[in-house]
């Protein structure tokens, strides 16, 4: 072979200088706040290591010679002016993040050319994909100020502030619970530690853990923080532990594999505080990063992303359709995610131990009770705002388990819907099958059709899970009851009926 | 708009836009509040918040209203602050002094990339001497190769011209067919990009970075571009355009992964260029899952064309994207004998059918059996009925030439195969892993 083709060197600052963006480099994400320390640090500061060795390894831009680019993710704030991107060597494009006093408005995805976009070219990709968002945005901004004349002129309407309304924030406890996985939780602890909210508890609750290692890392790094040890494993065993334990109005939970936002509290806390009907508030969930092949398939696959605009949802209890909106209560969001009003469980119960990571149903426990919250006649809140970054899967292989276990837990799910509310059998039902049919088969069927980029293999996953998930929650149930005999009094009300 | 619960009682309230919002707090008892906003006297709209017996709060109100009226709720709005104004004020304040008005941007092509242009030609002395004289004359910012394929050089006729210009390298390759010829040119060349053109075309002095342009975007992997008659003097010529020619518009257009993927019908990958003018990276080449270019497809054997158009195929199936530049044309000499042009489409109608026989086999493209099935039967059968109608420029023998071959297209598709097999055509990819050094 020829030798590399020599492309000149950089002729930038490297990239955290130049620019207003959030890199996430390997353990902490710097923030929006942090920016502008970051843009005010003397030019004399060390530059970040990552950097420099990708600099050092300029790879030439024609040398690939497979398709996959790894995809960088970055944090781009609006209120700042934009600048060159730059020293982003071996990566194929750019997905940002695109926010505006902290709010997400969508994401923007460029093609780098030599780990490089000029502010131009940024500034128009990114107006492309959410000048209608931005644009709402800031009309909403107006609304929200008093103004005695008009709005002027555009200019004056770009530079209004954000207002915050004055609300009495109601205190939280951030419940993160964990299993043998220190090298991802002091990720997520480090990220944790960064939000600043009046009051905030942290709780880490270790899940049956077979080594005292994360006990001796709550201790040893971060001794502020609350850690307690659910014995039994599952992850819902370890949210009720979190829920009884915690003496806060609110329960924020996360898991171990995200990076949680500096806004993430504050965001979730809000919609709690605007009005005292809302029981559940849902966030956004972003990738963490895009390096291997297997998270950009994640993200194709559906991600767990749940759109930017905020959502109301309610259901009416007397409202007797064929298919109500809240039967899939995949729409509404995800565990890595979601914050609840402590008082609700007393009301409609707790997670169900049958439902869990860890157990034959492999989770859906979340899920579960969206449904479960909403049926019961409560207020459920989207709030985008409220952002995590998930570490997706990085090996093709645990891709495809995960996918699997998404089936086998959304179907094991339904079934325990079903068994707990009869009035809505028919409706799980059609769901079930339609979902079936339109998510699984149909996608199946058009991959023998026509060729795609979609792995035929990890449809295939989830099918068989799908199927397999059916029958798996009354064996998960017998399991839950053997294990809450061999401990403690079951503390499960709302238990289906039929076991 | 939030859509008001059936039957659910609605409460009515109304806002002033002229001062900050403050949340509803007395409609516990509805289902649905309706919100007229007004400002100085005048009623702007309203929009509905599904409250469900909750209070409203001044964010969701917000938020209702601008779902609702947009714009308009800058109540005592300008005339002239529309959304587009508001949107070049945003863009103004990112980028404060950047181009106003058009904000597209060519990412420049580095000038370290460089290119090989691929000729293959078969005893046409004076053509390619034509055509080498416009590829050594181009002008270009970088260094490019260009290499000559001869596929008969049994007969001793290329290299005397290929001798005249001393830049030029000549490759032989003896195996006949036009796509084992461009294989050996390809393995052949040094270049980053490789373009491929014909023998008998003319290429302008700007042809080669010009379609090199379009390589600046990352995301580009392959670059197709526009093929002119260099005359219409004969009857064949013109028929050659009347049967639609090799030209493919004077607008810039992208064929996406998105594009292949979201068709129900095969993918019309002949609407994408051709051989004549077209330009890939050199790592499209070596990917597996592309390869080379299929050596039972393409002139010189009885499936005569396809070879390109399986390609862009296989470049869109791998997920990469090509662009089609119509500022970098070619001049292309049609066949001037009718006997050659009958030949010409005879060839192509088999080639086309063999083509479309090769994504159904090779790659379980189900769709080409719902055109070769239904909408290619359908398109000769609503041509013919046009030539019954009345005169037609294009003869209704060619039509039936085509039919002819588009029949005898799976035989030919068996033909071209074994004589591929016999010719040694190698395993698609592998062979390139040794690109030739010189």
């Amino acid at each position: 072979m020829r030798a590399a083709p020599d492309f000149g060197t950089s002729t930038g600052p490297p990239l955290h200088r130049r620019m207003s963006l959030t890199p996430t480099p390997e353990l902490e994400p710097m923030t929006d706040i942090e920016l502008a320390a970051v843009a005010a640090q003397p030019e004399s500061s060390p530059p970040n290591v990552d950097q420099q060795e990708r600099a050092a390894a300029q790879e030439p831009l024609l040398q690939a010679g497979t398709a996959f680019r790894p995809v960088k993710v970055l944090d781009l704030d609006l209120e700042q002016p934009l600048v060159d991107l730059d020293g982003l060597y071996g990566y194929g494009a750019v997905q940002l993040l695109v926010r505006l006093h902290g709010i997400p408005l969508g994401y923007a995805r460029l093609p780098l050319t030599n780990g490089r976009v000029s502010a131009t070219a940024l500034r128009k990709g990114v107006l492309a994909e959410v000048q209608v968002r931005a644009v709402r945005h800031l009309l909403n901004d107006y609304l929200g100020v008093a103004h005695t004349s008009g709005p002027g002129s555009a200019r004056q309407l770009v530079g209004v502030a954000h207002p915050q309304d004055d609300l009495a924030l109601p205190s939280v406890t951030v419940a993160v619970c964990t299993r043998d996985r220190t090298e991802v939780l002091e990720r997520c602890l480090r990220a944790i530690e960064k939000i600043d909210y009046p009051g905030l508890e942290v709780l880490v609750v270790d899940n049956a853990p077979a080594t005292d290692a994360t006990r001796r890392l709550v201790a040893e790094q971060f001794p502020q923080l609350r850690y307690v040890v659910e014995p039994l494993p599952g992850l819902d065993r370890a949210r009720n532990r979190a829920i009884s334990e915690s003496g806060n109005d609110i329960v924020a939970f996360t898991d171990d594999d995200v990076v949680v936002d500096p806004l993430w509290v504050g965001a979730l806390a809000r919609p709690f505080a605007e009005s005292d009907r809302v029981m559940c508030v849902t966030g956004l969930v972003v990738a963490y990063e895009l390096e291997t092949e297997a998270q950009v398939l994640f993200e194709k696959y559906g991600g767990f992303g749940r759109g930017f605009d905020r959502h109301w949802y309610t259901v009416d209890p007397d409202i007797r359709e064929t298919l109500p909106p809240h039967v899939g209560a995949g729409r509404f969001g995800t565990g890595a995610n979601m914050a609840y009003r402590r008082c609700v469980f007393e009301e409609i119960g707790q997670f169900d131990p049958a439902l869990d990571v860890g157990t034959v149903t492999n989770g859906g426990g979340d899920l579960e009770m969206f449904f479960r919250l909403l049926e019961e006649g409560h207020t459920l809140v989207y709030e985008p705002a409220a952002i995590v970054r998930h570490g997706h899967r990085r090996e093709y292989a645990a891709l495809r388990t995960q996918l699997a276990n998404n089936g086998i837990g959304f179907y094991s799910m339904l079934v325990r819907s079903a068994i707990a509310y009869p009035i809505r059998r028919r409706a799980i039902v059609r769901l079930g099958l339609w979902w079936l049919w339109h998510w699984s088969f149909r996608r199946l069927l058009i991959s023998f059709l026509r060729p795609g980029r979609f792995p035929r293999d990890l449809i295939l996953a989830e099918l068989k899970g799908s199927i397999v998930g059916v029958a798996r929650y009354q064996r998960s149930r017998r399991q839950a009851a053997r294990l809450d005999r061999g401990r403690r009094p079951s503390k499960q009300p709302a238990a289906p009926g039929a076991t | 708009m939030m859509v008001a619960a059936r039957n659910g009682r609605t409460a009515v309230r109304s806002v002033d836009l002229s001062g900050a919002l403050e949340p509803i707090d007395d409609v516990f008892d509805y289902d649905v509040v309706r919100v007229y906003a007004h400002h100085e006297g005048r009623v702007v709209g309203f929009t509905e918040v599904a409250n469900r017996g909750e209070g409203v709060s001044a964010s969701r109100l917000r938020e209702s209203l601008v779902d609702s009226l947009n714009i308009r709720v800058l109540a005592d709005i300008d005339e002239d602050l529309s959304y587009a104004l508001i949107v070049t004020a945003l863009a103004e304040k990112l980028l404060p002094g950047g181009p106003e008005e058009d904000m597209a941007e060519d990412l420049p092509l580095d000038r370290h990339v460089t290119a090989s242009v691929v000729v293959a030609t078969f005893d046409r002395p004076d053509d390619l001497r034509m055509c080498l004289g416009c590829l050594t004359g181009q002008q270009v910012d970088r260094d490019v190769e260009v290499v000559v394929v001869d596929n008969n050089p049994a007969s001793g006729l290329t290299p005397p011209v290929v001798a005249e210009f001393p830049s030029v390298r000549l490759v032989e390759e003896a195996r006949r067919g036009s796509s084992f010829a461009r294989n050996a040119g390809i393995r052949a060349a040094t270049g980053d990009i490789i373009l491929m053109t014909d023998d008998d075309v003319r290429a302008p002095a700007h042809w080669v970075e010009r379609l090199l342009a379009p390589f600046g975007r990352p995301d580009v992997a392959g670059v197709t571009g526009n093929i002119l008659p260099l005359e219409l003097e004969g009857s064949a010529q013109r028929l050659f355009e009347a049967y639609g020619g090799l030209g493919r518009g004077f607008r810039r257009k992208e064929f996406t992964p998105a594009w292949f993927e979201g068709r129900r019908s095969a993918v019309p990958t002949w609407e994408i260029g051709g051989t004549a003018n077209t330009a890939f990276r050199s790592w499209v080449f070596q990917d597996p899952e592309i390869g080379l270019l299929h050596e039972a497809l393409g002139a010189g054997i009885p499936a005569a064309v396809g070879e390109d158009t399986y390609l862009f195929y296989k470049v869109l199936k791998a997920g990469h994207t090509i662009a089609y530049e119509p500022d970098a044309w070619v001049w292309h000499r049609h066949r001037s004998d009718m006997a050659g042009l009958q030949r010409q489409l005879y060839g192509y109608s088999k080639g086309h059918v063999a083509y479309h026989l090769t994504t159904l086999i090779d790659d379980r493209d189900l769709r080409s059996l719902h055109y070769l099935a239904w909408k290619l039967p359908k398109s000769h059968f609503q041509r013919l009925r046009q030539s019954a109608k009345g005169p037609s420029p294009y003869p209704i023998k060619l039509n039936l030439l085509e039919i002819a071959g588009n029949i005898l297209g799976p035989l030919a598709f068996h033909q071209s195969r074994r004589l591929a097999r016999q010719a040694g055509a190698g395993p698609q990819s592998a062979a390139t892993n040794e690109r030739t050094e010189t």
